[in-house]
């Protein structure tokens, strides 16, 4: 038997569920790089205030920085939706240009000033900035298009949920993340939830049927800390009405996605202990009424094919009260 | 009265001395602006400055050997250096030959002040410039 022959062989004993596990991974990696985008933003943001002194080099550094980064968004999304691949390069690659002409137009004039030189005018360093700014996330239109704009286009291919595929293109992954539960052998634990353990599971599945209490992961346990009292009868309740949410999950990490058909929801968190890494995203459809979901917080941004809601850099006890708030409102 | 701080600022982006120099004025140095490493090198030969500003990264000669002929020259000014580039060979190889501390950019110009501060206190001329904010110079 040849290698490739050999290769073929252990790729088909391959269980979806690892590709499930894997994707799911993939998907952290995808909001760690665009939260790395919204750091550039802020420290743009901050240093065009006035206070600080740079030059050229940063601006510079900056944009390529988040031509860097867009570029591993957009690679990420390609892994997990690659038939998203060629119109997000072509987007891609105007956002390239548009990053050369910012570096080699030197400032274009059009922002307010914020740095005055001593003839008051705006120092060319900081109009590049404050142009770079603009380009980020300044009013978005088809011929200026932002990156923040381009951010979420991204999303929502990743999500499957763009203007071609929409809730039909939602509910066929769901359908097929069901199938593929079920015909992987992921028993459906209490609560009325999948469970996947992300690193475990992706290796073998085990024989046995788990409870929630099987799984030691630290998100999992906030979101149900408010509603795991509950009696085994409640609990039979819930699997008699079915099984509407799978979690993916690992010691600090949650990925929970409903598979309801009328209701979108994702919820992606990290929950470390390290502050300046944890955060809760969020992407639900434009039905859901976040308000009342949400706790005081969290940054949200509509679009015209469902919501993003976002918190970074929180602290342990805000991701435990967030995710207890959270888990209240969605599985009581 | 107290003597000012003499100090040369040496950066080949314009707008590094544009907005330095009002910030350090305040804090009652008196600060001489190059952008050109060579015109900055000459004037050194002329004068002895209490404390020399030099950006690492110039075209035709860097802030190590600024620093250098500086130490050549004056072995008393206090030498510091702009970087924005966090090298650590670079840093390593300035702290070895010598020199009195290091400002990454971006930075408040009330940071390099702290720096300069420090540098008259160990010239034994130091300055109080507690009543400064940190406002934006323009």
């Amino acid at each position: 038997m040849t290698i490739l022959e050999k290769l073929k062989k252990i790729s088909h004993k391959e269980p979806g569920i690892r590709h499930f596990c894997i994707q799911t991974i993939r998907f952290k990696k995808f909001l760690e790089n665009a939260r790395g985008l919204l750091d550039l933003f802020d420290d743009g943001s901050e240093k065009v205030l006035g206070e600080y002194i740079f030059d050229r080099h940063y601006v510079v550094s900056l944009i390529d920085s988040v031509v860097e980064r867009l570029g591993m968004m957009v690679y990420d999304a390609c892994v997990l939706v690659p038939k998203s691949g060629e119109g997000l390069y072509a987007a891609y690659d105007e956002h390239k240009f548009t990053a050369g002409n910012l570096i080699n137009a030197n400032g274009s004039g059009k922002s307010g000033s914020i740095a005055l030189d001593t003839s008051g005018s705006l120092e060319p360093e900081y109009q590049l900035l404050s142009d770079v700014l603009q380009w980020f996330n300044g009013k978005d239109t088809p011929d200026e298009p932002t990156v923040m704009g381009f951010m979420k286009q991204i999303f929502l291919s990743v999500i499957q949920f763009d203007a071609i595929g929409g809730l039909e293109a939602m509910d066929v992954v769901k359908t097929r993340t069901r199938a593929l539960l079920g015909n992987s052998g992921v028993a459906a634990s209490d609560m009325g939830i999948y469970l996947v353990d992300l690193w475990k599971d992706a290796q073998a599945l085990p024989k046995e049927k788990r409870s929630i209490n099987d799984f030691n992961s630290i998100p999992l346990k906030h979101l149900l800390m408010d509603i795991s009292g509950i009696d085994a009868k409640d609990r039979l309740n819930r699997m008699n009405k079915g099984i509407n949410w799978v979690a993916a999950v690992s010691e600090y990490q949650l990925s929970l996605n409903s598979l309801k058909p009328d209701f979108q929801f994702r919820l992606e968190t990290l929950a470390s202990g390290y502050e300046q890494s944890d955060f809760i995203f969020i992407f639900a459809d434009k039905s859901a009424i976040l308000d009342k979901i949400l706790p005081a917080g969290f940054h949200i941004e509509s679009t015209d094919y469902g919501q993003f809601a976002w918190n970074l850099d929180m602290s342990a006890k805000n991701i435990e009260d967030s995710l207890m708030i959270i888990g209240r409102s969605l599985l009581s | 009265m107290t003597k000012s701080l003499e100090v040369l600022l040496l950066d080949d982006e314009p707008i590094v001395g544009r907005r330095l120099k009002p910030a350090l004025d305040k804090i009652g140095c008196r600060v001489e602006v190059f952008e050109n490493p060579k015109e900055a090198v000459a004037r050194i030969d002329q004068k002895e400055f209490d404390i020399v500003v030099t950006d690492i990264r110039m075209e035709e000669m860097d802030g190590i050997q600024v620093l250098e002929h500086v130490q050549k020259k004056w072995p008393r000014t206090k030498v510091i250096i702009i970087t924005g580039y966090a090298k650590m060979d670079l840093a390593r190889e300035a702290m070895g030959k010598g020199v009195f501390d290091f400002i990454a950019k971006p930075f408040r110009p009330d940071d390099l002040r702290r720096i300069i501060a420090n540098a008259a206190e160990a010239l034994g001329a130091p300055i109080d410039f507690s009543s400064i904010n940190d406002e934006p110079v323009e």
